[in-house]
């Protein structure tokens, strides 16, 4: 199905989708930044850079309560949202982002607690003349409900699922040739990663870099856990309990395989015991492990742990280092 | 999902994030605010993890009394009809002076000024300070005297155009993490580095020249320096003509400090300090960078003034990347020095002593103020151990393991007639509290903190206090109607327009012109920009002045009974006395316990493994902890980070005070170890 909005339609699909859903739209923040908040909360910003905060974070909260077990051991579960999720304002590197984690969540044993806020949220991309200064950003895999894409003063909109069909009904049909124009456009424009993560990932795997490159690196880093705390596939979590009067409260938290403790064995032993091999591990996930479990890079571009990173050796960084030291050694 | 953007509680840095809260208005995260001048889209880990101790089960949630050794639950007037009625009948009985009241440089600036003022026109004392005496009081003795103002000179910005960085005591990277990358940015893009440590920090990793010098020897290496630009002629002579004076005595007073001499004091080889002189004098724009190895010495005043010296004799003042750079601990530490919670100045630096500025408060405030400057911190501990201080009220600090001595301020708080203590969890200090007021944390209030490089910046209040806890503001405001002092501000923002009259300092600041970005101070109208960079035209003092010092020895130096130098610190992943990060799981995960710093060479003599727990003892205390097996620490050398209650660093160190400034030698004493 393909729609046409214009500004004010666009606002009544918003003001639509937030009657059912618990609505997030990105909006420029008091400092300037650029993240997802609930709709109605502040001014819509309709282009721009990529929304700051991962939003994978809506489904995947840093802190996120589990369970509570009351003073007789009975359990409770968080009580459900009343709505669910809907995400406005994803470009093609969240969706991308989102779909990876969903794929990590689903697999057995399926993760409940991900599922409880991600089943029946809703997804809605926003590409093309989005980016900074209506810059184009490429189009989305068809990952959403909807895609909405800026086109001069419109916005195109593609229904994916039949919740996005039925919320789009409304609207007026849109113009197939702009969209194939617009999906040329996409096909044209540069890979959706860079090429250094591809040839790196293939150094990596080929096992063309050496232990003094992550010595060199794991020097710089200052231990800030950023980087996998603002990537959107990361999905390593601890667990923290905490006792209160009404009983025991285990909730879990976004844990970084850039910190001593995330291996290190009661016995004190640790397997990643130095910040070399931490930082090793880091690059490695995304561009080696992942590619041989997933067929695809772990890294979606995003360029957020490239902009987290106090001292610039986030993955577009280091992977460009890598392929300028070993590409051709 | 909301988003509240607010001042990072921990160190001086000044990082702004936003404040994540779910559904339920509970803190779900932390994001770094994306345009901010100083964050930039950054954090560092205690950053990422400033929510995770604020819902932690064990906040105070409502005012305490203890009785018969029992704390008991009371309700807050009662709580501060008694506070109140204990504080004013000691100073009825014994005289104003007979109370001292710490302040904390992690509450606000309005709530400093509160506390500043109820000392003072509330109960009659000038007896007010806070940890400031504990870390950079040095710094604002030696620079008020040789530049005129105690602040860092230059501004965070001023690594990213500096040719040159000299870190002299302060492991930038743990302290001050987004100011340590910095650092390391600046060294990626070609700055040159010198670090004078004796511990082998990250930075030292990068550094063009690492100088392990012995602990307490940096004025002999900083005159040694000097001594050889001078032989080497690489003055500023333009510079110390036109802008400084007594460059004569400094000449002289560095004279005998040869590399030979200086290596004999320092243990550094002597053709060392000639190539760190020659490295420093060489760039066109330097800056000096140091904290607390400079500071906390029986002679941190002097190490200032040699710190200022040298970059007065090669000019590297008042331009872009240059700078005398002491970095700030606490969030707000230069605020609360700024406020007047230190014994003799009122806000902005204005002397109790000076009866212009006496009577202008006066004015203000409607009452008589006290002529005599009052105690500092370290000597109202000594005082309340003498029976000469007898009640005390500490909003937001817990001496008990942060001052240096354990034993003296045990013995201190024990002997009070009455102690009371406003925080936000329990501590070892509220465990000697005959009064516990629970208070609101940064998350839960509004108000104002002054980083490091003196900009001020809003905090913003992004959920409710747990229980009966109450904003420090509001508490203060209570007391000091119960002192007959009116206190209607309706918010911290009016607090904020009062303090902004009486401060020329502050005179341009106000809550909405700090939206944004905030202000750096001197702002001293409502059109003025704020002051990036000190000095700039003439020193505030009018003339830099040299300040020529001579070496004095640290206090107590190993010797045969106690033969490890005992230094002490912090680490990266706690914060002081680790009543915040502690609770936090991330943090607290990643350090456990208390331990040990020790050489290999050295574990091995005294048949010590890894993880061993080992005694450690000194002349004022024992303590146990566990080894850590390190060359980052020298041979000779043990270093103990002062976070943990169960190993507490400070029941080993030396209370020797400096002289001027009162701050003790927590980087100086001796110590033995023995397998426990």
């Amino acid at each position: 199905m393909l729609k046409q909005l214009t500004r004010s339609a666009l606002e009544h699909l918003l003001q639509q989708t937030a009657a059912d859903y618990r609505l997030q739209v990105p909006q420029r923040l008091a400092d300037g930044t650029r993240q997802l908040a609930p709709y109605g909360s502040g001014e819509l910003s309709l282009f721009g850079e990529t929304p700051q905060r991962k939003p994978t974070s809506a489904f995947f909260p840093q802190t996120e309560p589990l369970l509570k077990i009351d003073s007789t051991g009975a359990v409770q579960l968080p009580a459900a949202a009343e709505k669910p999720l809907a995400l406005f304002g994803l470009d093609a590197h969240d969706l991308h982002g989102i779909a990876f984690i969903d794929r990590f969540f689903s697999a057995a044993p399926a993760d409940d607690v991900y599922l409880r806020q991600r089943t029946n949220a809703l997804l809605i991309g926003l590409t093309g003349a989005a980016g900074p200064d209506q810059s184009f950003l490429p189009l989305s895999a068809g990952n959403c409900d909807i895609e909405l894409i800026a086109s001069n003063d419109h916005w195109l909109a593609v229904a994916y699922s039949e919740t996005g069909e039925q919320l789009l009904e409304p609207f007026p049909d849109g113009d197939n040739d702009r969209l194939r124009a617009l999906r040329e456009e996409t096909s044209s424009y540069r890979a959706i990663r860079p090429d250094s993560l591809q040839k790196a990932s293939e150094l990596l795997l080929h096992d063309r870099v050496p232990d003094d490159f992550w010595e060199a690196i794991a020097a710089r880093c200052i231990l800030c856990s950023g980087c996998n705390l603002a990537c959107p596939t990361c999905t390593c979590f601890c667990l923290q309990d905490r006792q209160r009067a009404d009983g025991t409260e285990r909730s879990r938290v976004w844990d970084s395989c850039q910190l001593d403790a995330f291996m290190r064995e009661a016995s004190g032993h640790n397997p990643l015991g130095s910040e070399a091999l931490r930082t090793r591990r880091r690059i490695h996930h995304k561009l080696a492990a992942d590619p041989q479990r997933w067929g695809e890079l772990g890294c979606v571009a995003c360029g957020r742990c490239d902009r987290a990173c106090p001292t610039g050796i986030g993955i577009f960084a280091v992977a460009e280092e890598i392929v300028k030291r070993y590409e051709k050694g | 999902m909301n988003a509240t953007l607010t001042t990072c509680p921990y160190c001086g840095t000044g990082c702004n994030f936003y404040l994540q809260s779910d559904v339920n208005g509970r803190l779900s995260g932390v994001e770094p605010a994306g345009k901010h001048p100083t964050s930039r889209g950054q954090l560092c880990i205690k950053g990422w993890n400033a929510h995770a101790f604020v819902d932690h089960p064990d906040r105070l949630t409502a005012p305490q009394l203890r009785r018969n050794g029992q704390l008991q639950i009371t309700d807050w007037n009662s709580a501060l009809d008694l506070l109140h009625d204990k504080l004013s009948g000691i100073a009825a009985q014994y005289g104003p002076d007979s109370l001292m009241f710490l302040s904390s440089a992690k509450v606000s600036n309005e709530e400093n000024y509160l506390l500043m003022k109820l000392a003072r026109a509330g109960y009659g004392t000038n007896n007010i300070d806070h940890c400031a005496r504990l870390c950079h009081s040095s710094t604002v003795t030696g620079l008020v005297e040789t530049l005129g103002s105690g602040a860092m000179t230059n501004s965070l910005s001023c690594f990213d155009e500096t040719g040159l960085i000299f870190v002299i005591g302060s492991n930038t990277t743990e302290q001050h993490p987004l100011i340590g990358s910095r650092i390391l940015n600046a060294v990626q893009r070609g700055a040159r580095l010198i670090v004078a440590d004796s511990r082998k920090i990250r930075l030292a990793r990068h550094a063009d020249l690492h100088l392990r010098q012995q602990n307490g020897s940096d004025v002999a290496l900083l005159n040694g320096m000097m001594r050889q630009i001078l032989q080497d002629g690489q003055e500023d002579t333009e510079f110390i003509s036109q802008r400084t004076e007594n460059f004569a005595a400094l000449r002289q007073g560095v004279e005998k400090f040869t590399p030979e001499y200086v290596a004999q004091i320092t243990g550094l080889p002597p053709e060392q300090i000639v190539s760190a002189a020659r490295l420093f004098a060489q760039a066109r724009r330097a800056m000096i960078v140091y904290a607390m190895g400079i500071t906390q010495h029986s002679h941190g005043v002097d190490n200032v003034r040699a710190i200022s010296n040298l970059a007065l004799l090669t000019g590297n003042l008042g331009r872009p990347g240059t700078g005398v750079n002491p970095l700030r601990g606490q969030n707000n530490v230069q605020g609360a020095c700024d406020m007047g919670a230190l014994p003799d100045v009122y806000t902005g630096y204005q002397r109790v002593a000076d009866p212009a500025a006496r009577q202008k408060f006066s004015t203000a405030w409607g009452v008589q103020l006290p002529e005599t400057p009052g105690l500092m911190a370290t000597h109202a501990i000594e005082a309340a151990a003498a029976g000469q201080v007898r009640g005390m009220l500490i909003l937001g600090e817990n001496p008990m393991l942060s001052e240096a001595n354990q034993g003296l301020v045990r013995k201190a708080l024990e002997r009070l007639d009455f102690l009371a203590v406003i925080d936000i969890f329990p501590t070892e200090t509220t465990d000697l509290a005959e009064l516990i007021l629970p208070a609101a944390c940064y998350a839960e209030k509004d108000g104002t903190f002054t980083s490091t490089e003196r900009r001020v910046q809003r905090g913003r209040k992004a959920l409710e206090s747990p229980g009966a806890a109450r904003p420090d503001w509001q508490i203060l405001c209570a007391l000091l109607q119960r002192c007959g002092l009116p206190a209607e501000y309706a918010d911290p923002a009016e607090i904020m327009t009062e303090t902004a009259t009486l401060t020329p300092s502050y005179g341009g600041i106000s809550y909405p012109r700090l939206e944004g970005m905030g202000l750096q101070w001197p702002c001293p109208d409502a059109e003025h920009p704020g002051t990036p960079i000190l000095h700039r035209e003439q020193f505030t003092r009018g003339k830099g002045r040299f300040s020529p010092v001579d070496y004095r020895p640290s206090a107590e130096l190993p010797d045969a009974d106690y033969p490890f130098l005992l230094n002490t610190g912090r680490t990266y992943f706690h914060w002081h006395t680790g009543s915040m990060t502690r609770r936090s799981h991330l943090l607290d995960r990643e350090e456990r316990q208390a331990f040990v710093e020790i050489h290999p060479a050295d574990a091995k003599k005294h048949r010590i493994k890894e993880r061993q727990q080992v005694k450690i003892s000194s002349r004022r205390g024992t303590i146990a902890a566990a080894a850590q097996l390190t060359d980052r620490v020298p041979a000779g050398q043990v270093f103990i980070p002062f976070h943990f209650a169960e190993g507490a660093a400070n029941a080993l160190t030396n209370n020797a005070l400096d002289p001027e400034s009162g701050i003790p030698e927590f980087k100086v004493c001796a110590v033995r170890i023995e397998p426990c």
